[in-house]
């Protein structure tokens, strides 16, 4: 059951926040009056956080509401981070994203996406809030950091939220298998063991649903219209989802293994798995969920393809890695050890990635036509 | 009408409801008697402007019979579906006695044109029942009655958990609106 709880009052540090906030959306061009009458309410849904530490070592004691009933400093430090993390993706994603809404192939894509980035942005300043008002001075820097950082500059956190969105593909390859990932990320932070974290997470989830389903809508809609050849798509996908399965983080993580021990953050089914977690492989397991998910999802995605059209599929795990056990190894998209020189690796990865020859077509040539199912914006 | 159903609303009996809310919906929407491709290319089909054709589609995939209507009440209609905004039902009250004797015929042509209201159904009504939210039967589109229901549906996207929200191409009032069908079906 969800009771929600939206704060009425800030504390003055969140106040002065909120001005720099305001700065860095003229600094992106992001206009207010986009806003319409949306409103960046801070909620908390305490009942469905719980009570009790849910895992680790603190298991069962009183979830930690206030910075000092956390035991130890490095816990907190490891809070922190967290916090900033999944922060500094909120911020990120609307930097990356915000230059889309002229291009918007219909009415119902721009409202979708600007919805979107309304939501991504009621999700960072959840978490600015969190870091003021709960971490102190330590906090208030943390979060002058996440409106400081960006993805322009290459100086966000994580990779993937650094990379250019080009274009309507990317934005929807990247709502499909990033929020995905970003799905997991909160979903694993709504056991947390400190409570105002994982109160924050039920609200957020609600409102990632509908980003994860406008990247499988659109990538459906796609598909469905015929008009972007299935093998150019599957390029992009080959592009995004090694990216989306890296973002899990290293294999055997060390950082992991701790917040599990402190209770910060669980696995995805933390509370409905009854097999004890495998402490020194729980990024591997996350990931390996996400990456079923994705296989059902494709398989839905690809249901709908034009006769005749190939059929699309999820790339190897080993494919084109940055991080973990395959990072930086030769592997061809159905997993088969690559056979040659780095040299023909290079030509390999150019027939199965999307070069700037396909970025041209698709732009100037498949963009221009009817590329997407028709939706209406059914909205007032 | 509206304040007394949702005021004696009891939030805990809602619990078992959305423990199973996405077995539920799955159960109903995905059923053959629902036919859920249709209903997901009528998502796509009924857009601006509206013509007979395509509320002839509703029609057919609600299984309900041709519409008796004189032309100027087929109009009255189109226009309300124009003018109406959500969650408003109150325009309902100015509809002549044919347009508004048929409530699930007109919550059909509101639900895909503006993918918010929720299809009157009697097993959603009585999943609702189920729940403590007692909205009374009704066939003519009493704008209360039919606001109530609206209204419910919507307190109830609102408590929902996280857990509920299906990353699914409906729109989340047939979700709800599904989930509860099923659930009023259940003895």
């Amino acid at each position: 059951m969800s009771d929600t709880e939206i704060v009425e009052r800030y504390s003055p540090n969140f106040e002065a926040w909120i001005e720099d906030f305001n700065e860095w959306q003229t600094r992106i061009g992001f206009d207010p009056s986009w806003l319409g009458d949306y409103r960046f309410d801070i909620k908390f849904d305490w009942d469905t956080a719980g009570n009790q530490i849910e895992f680790g070592d603190f298991e069962g004691l009183p979830k930690w509401e206030r910075r000092m009933q956390i035991p130890q400093q490095n816990i907190r430090d490891a809070i922190i981070s967290m916090i900033s993390v999944q922060g500094d993706t909120e911020f990120a994603s609307v930097e990356q994203q915000n230059h889309l809404l002229d291009t918007a192939p219909t009415e119902y894509d721009k409202k979708s996406a600007l919805r979107i980035m309304c939501e991504e942005q009621r999700h960072g300043w959840q978490m600015a809030y969190v870091l003021c008002t709960y971490f102190g001075e330590q906090g208030v820097r943390e979060a002058s950091k996440l409106l400081e950082r960006n993805a322009q500059d290459g100086t966000r956190i994580l990779g993937s939220f650094n990379a250019p969105i080009d274009h309507w593909l990317d934005f929807f390859c990247f709502t499909h298998f990033i929020d995905r990932d970003g799905k997991y990320q909160l979903k694993m932070l709504s056991t947390s063991s400190f409570k105002p974290l994982a109160a924050s997470m039920g609200p957020m989830l609600k409102e990632e649903s509908f980003h994860l389903g406008t990247g499988a809508n659109g990538l459906r809609r796609i598909v469905k219209q015929g008009v972007i050849p299935c093998e150019m798509l599957q390029k992009y996908l080959n592009k995004w989802i090694s990216t989306g399965l890296d973002l899990f983080g290293t294999d055997d993580s060390t950082s992991a293994q701790w917040a599990y021990v402190y209770g910060v953050k669980g696995r995805y089914d933390e509370r409905e798995s009854d097999i004890d977690a495998d402490r020194e492989h729980l990024n591997e397991a996350s990931r390996e969920l996400y990456f079923q998910e994705l296989r059902e999802e494709m398989r839905r995605i690809s249901a709908v393809r034009k006769e005749g059209e190939p059929d699309l599929f999820i790339p190897s795990d080993k494919f084109n890695r940055g991080i973990g056990r395959y990072a930086g190894e030769k592997y061809t998209i159905k997993g088969e050890k690559f056979i040659g020189n780095d040299e023909d690796y290079e030509s390999y990865l150019i027939s199965v990635l999307p070069t700037e020859e396909d970025e041209a077509k698709l732009m100037n040539d498949y963009m221009k036509r009817d590329w997407i199912q028709y939706r209406e914006w059914k909205g007032q | 009408m509206q304040h007394l159903a949702l005021l004696s609303f009891n939030k805990e009996k809602c619990r078992p409801f959305f423990d199973k809310l996405t077995v539920l919906f799955n159960e109903f929407h995905h059923s053959e008697e629902q036919n859920p491709d249709e209903y997901e290319r009528l998502l796509y089909l009924v857009k601006r402007p509206y013509d007979n054709n395509m509320l002839d589609m509703v029609d057919e995939w609600m299984n309900l019979p041709n519409r008796e209507w004189k032309e100027e009440t087929t109009r009255e209609v189109k226009l309300a579906l124009y003018a109406i905004r959500y969650p408003d039902t109150l325009l309902m009250d100015s509809f002549t006695e044919k347009a508004r004797s048929d409530l699930r015929r007109l919550s059909g042509y509101l639900h895909f044109t503006h993918h918010t209201y929720a299809i009157w159904d009697e097993d959603t009504r009585k999943g609702l029942v189920k729940l403590g939210i007692n909205i009374p039967p009704t066939d003519a589109a009493d704008p209360f009655i039919y606001g109530a229901y609206v209204t419910a549906i919507e307190l109830l996207k609102d408590i929902a958990p996280f857990t509920c929200f299906l990353e699914h191409d409906v729109p989340r009032q047939r979700l709800f609106q599904a989930a509860l069908a099923a659930y009023g079906r259940q003895n």
